[in-house]
C-alpha cells in the first residue's frame, strides 16, 4: 500500500477556499496523487484515509497569524485543537482523532493550515491566500517528489 | 435522604452552531424546579422568507440547505406537495426511488446520532473518541452503516451533503443498473451488522424512566411510513397533510423566539420513538422477530428507548432499500413533465428526527407566495421541557451540578434535535442560594 491522498478542506466563500486551492494547483501540477477537495466531510474523513499511506490535509485556520502564514501540525498538537463532537460540526481534528483511535490513520499524515482573514459568501480568496496556496503546492510537490 | 435545601441555577447562555441556536435556564430553589426553559432559535424560520418569489423549480435545492443532516427529507417533503398540487403522477419508479433515497438518509443520521452523540452518554464517555477506546469495533460499525447511507444518498443526489438529485416530477437522473448491482451487495453484506448494532443498542443500559406522552408519527396501511401516508397520533387520530392546522398549533413563547408546537393544546413527541411506538406493526417480520428478541415493549413510555429505536429504524431502511433495489430499472425517463397551477400545497414526511411538515402557497407562474415549515425540532421542544422536567424529579435534584448539566444534555441530546451539535458545549454558571 504506497497510495498517498491529498485532501483540500474548504468551502466556496473567500479565503476559505485555501485548502481548495492548493489541491487545485496540486492537479494542475499532475502530481501522483488522489487529490480530493471536500467541504465539511466531517466522520467521513474516516473512510477516506483508508488505505492511504500516506494523507496531506490543507485547511483553512483562524489563530490569530498574519494572514497568509502557513502551518503544519504534528499529530501531537491535534488535541489542543480539538472542540468536541457535534452531529453538524464534526471537525477535521475530532475526525482525525477518532480515526486514531480506531486505528486507521495512516501511517503519515501532514496536516496543513492556511491562515485566513473574515470569509464573507460570493467573494473569492484574496491575494495573500492565492500567493500562500501556490507556496504551500510548491512545497508539497517538491516534498513527494523528493519521496519516490 | 439529604434534608439540605439548595438554590441552584444553571444557565447555559448561547448555543450557537449550524442549524440553531438555543439555551437552557434551569433554576431551583428550595428542592424544587423553579425555572426550566429551553430557548432554541430556529433558522429554517429564514428559509420560508428566502423561498417567496422563487420559482418551483428552485426549491428543492433551497430547502436542501435547511440541514446538512436531513436534506431529503426537505427535498421530499417540499416536491411531494408541490406535485400534489400540481397534479403530478409520479413514475413508480420515482416514487419507489424516492423512498430508497430517504433510507439513506435515515441509515446515515441515525447511525450518526447514534454512534457519535447518544451512545457516549450511556458509557459516561465525553465524545465518541472516547468510546472508540472501549467499544473501538461498535464505532467501526456504526462508521461504515452511516458510510454506507451515505453512499446511497449520494447515488441518487449526486452527494449527501445537500443533494441536487430531485426535482419536481421525479428526480433529474437515474443511476445505471451497474452501480443498483454494487450497492445491493453493500446493503446485504450490513444486514447482519445492522442485526447486531439492534442488539449491542438494546444491551446498553439505560434510566428506568416513565413519562406519558402523545405520540406524532405518519401511518401508512401497509409500509412503514417514511414519505407518505396520514398523520397519525396515539390517541387514534388520523389526518391527512393539509389538515395540521386544525389540530396542531405553533405559538411564540416570552422566553424563545423558536415556535412552540402542541397538539390540542399539550406538547408531543415525534421522532424514532413516536414512530416505533406507532408504527412497530409494519415492521417487516425479521425486523419484528429481533425486535421480540430484545425484549423492547411496545408503545415505550421511556424516551431513553429512542437509541434503539433508531438502530431498528437503520435494519428496516436497509431491508427497504434493498427490496425496492431488487426490482431496479432503468427507467425511460427518472421524471416526468410538469405544469405549475396557483393553489395551497400542503405535505409532509418523516425526516430522521420526526414529522416534517411543508406549506406553499404558489401563484399561476409556480411561484411562492408564502411558505411555512414545521421543523421537528420546534415540534419536540415543548416535550424536550417537560421530559427535562419529569426526568429531572425522577434523577434527584440533589444530584451535584455537573450531574444535573450532563443528565439535561443526555436528555436533550435523546431527542437528536438540530442543536444537538451545540448541546456539547453547554457552559453553565452556578449560582447557589
Amino acid at each position: 500500500m504506497n497510495k498517498v491522498r491529498i485532501l483540500g478542506i474548504g468551502s466556496p466563500s473567500g479565503d476559505d477556499q485555501a485548502g481548495w486551492l492548493v489541491a487545485d494547483a496540486l492537479s494542475a501540477m499532475g502530481v501522483d496523487a488522489c487529490i480530493d477537495r471536500l467541504d465539511r466531510p466531517g466522520a467521513n474523513l474516516i473512510p477516506l484515509l483508508e488505505d492511504t499511506a500516506w494523507a496531506i490535509l490543507i485547511d483553512a485556520m483562524q489563530s490569530g497569524s498574519p494572514i497568509g502564514d502557513i502551518r503544519r501540525f504534528g499529530t501531537e498538537t491535534w488535541p489542543a485543537y480539538s472542540q468536541g463532537l457535534s452531529s453538524h460540526g464534526l471537525g477535521v481534528i475530532d475526525a482525525l482523532s477518532l480515526a486514531r483511535e480506531l486505528g486507521s490513520l495512516p501511517s503519515r499524515i501532514d496536516l496543513y493550515g492556511i491562515e485566513i482573514g473574515p470569509v464573507a459568501p460570493g467573494t473569492t480568496a484574496g491575494d495573500d491566500i492565492q500567493a500562500a496556496a501556490r507556496q504551500l503546492a510548491r512545497h508539497i510537490a517538491a516534498d513527494l517528489a523528493a519521496s519516490r | 435522604m439529604s434534608e439540605q435545601k439548595r438554590t441552584v441555577s444553571i444557565h447555559v447562555p448561547v448555543l450557537a452552531r449550524v442549524e440553531g441556536e438555543g439555551a437552557l435556564d434551569l433554576r431551583i430553589d428550595d428542592g424544587a424546579i423553579t425555572q426550566l426553559r429551553l430557548r432554541i432559535f430556529e433558522p429554517p424560520r429564514f428559509f420560508e422568507k428566502f423561498l417567496e418569489g422563487r420559482h418551483y423549480t428552485e426549491i428543492p435545492d433551497m430547502v436542501a440547505r435547511i440541514c446538512g443532516i436531513c436534506p431529503v427529507a426537505y427535498q421530499v417533503t417540499a416536491a411531494q406537495a408541490l406535485e400534489q398540487l400540481f397534479g403530478v403522477e409520479l413514475d413508480p419508479w420515482a416514487r419507489a426511488m424516492r423512498r430508497v433515497f430517504y433510507c439513506g438518509e435515515w441509515i446515515q443520521s441515525h447511525s450518526l446520532h447514534i454512534h457519535l452523540l447518544a451512545a457516549p452518554d450511556f458509557f459516561d464517555c465525553s465524545s465518541a473518541i472516547e468510546l472508540a477506546k472501549i467499544a473501538p469495533d461498535e464505532v467501526r460499525r456504526g462508521l461504515r452503516i452511516q458510510a454506507l447511507g451515505n453512499e446511497l444518498m449520494e447515488l441518487f443526489g449526486a452527494r449527501s451533503v445537500h443533494p441536487v438529485g430531485v426535482r419536481i416530477g421525479g428526480f433529474h437522473g437515474a443511476p445505471p443498473l451497474a452501480r443498483i448491482r454494487e450497492i445491493r451487495e453493500k446493503l446485504r453484506a450490513a444486514l447482519p451488522e445492522a442485526e447486531a448494532l439492534i442488539r449491542w443498542a438494546a444491551s446498553i443500559h439505560v434510566s428506568q424512566d416513565d413519562q406519558a406522552f402523545v405520540s406524532v408519527a405518519m401511518r401508512h396501511p401497509v409500509d412503514y411510513a417514511i414519505e407518505r401516508g396520514l398523520i397519525g397520533v396515539s390517541d387514534g387520530l388520523r389526518i391527512e397533510a393539509d389538515a395540521f392546522d386544525a389540530h396542531f398549533a405553533e405559538q411564540h413563547q416570552a422566553h424563545s423566539t423558536a415556535l412552540f408546537s402542541s397538539y390540542h393544546g399539550e406538547p408531543y413527541l415525534v421522532g424514532p420513538l413516536a414512530r416505533l411506538n406507532l408504527n412497530h406493526d409494519r415492521l417487516p417480520e425479521q425486523v419484528k422477530a429481533l425486535l421480540a428478541e430484545t425484549g423492547l415493549v411496545l408503545p415505550s413510555r421511556n424516551l431513553f428507548h429512542s437509541l434503539v429505536a433508531r438502530a431498528v429504524e437503520i435494519l428496516l431502511a436497509l431491508h427497504e432499500a434493498l427490496c425496492l433495489l431488487d426490482a431496479y430499472r432503468v427507467p425511460d425517463s427518472p421524471w416526468v413533465p410538469v405544469s405549475p397551477r396557483a393553489g395551497i400545497a400542503t405535505g409532509c414526511t418523516e425526516a430522521p428526527r420526526g414529522l416534517l411538515w411543508h406549506r406553499y402557497e404558489m401563484d399561476d407562474d409556480g411561484r411562492v407566495v408564502n411558505a411555512r415549515i414545521v421543523p421537528p425540532t420546534s415540534q419536540n421542544q415543548a416535550r424536550i421541557e417537560e421530559d427535562l422536567r419529569l426526568s429531572l424529579l425522577n434523577f434527584g435534584l440533589d444530584r451535584p451540578d455537573d450531574a444535573l448539566r450532563l443528565h439535561c444534555e443526555k436528555v436533550i441530546r435523546n431527542y437528536d434535535p438540530c442543536i444537538s451539535c451545540a448541546t456539547h458545549f453547554l457552559r453553565m454558571n452556578v449560582e447557589r442560594g
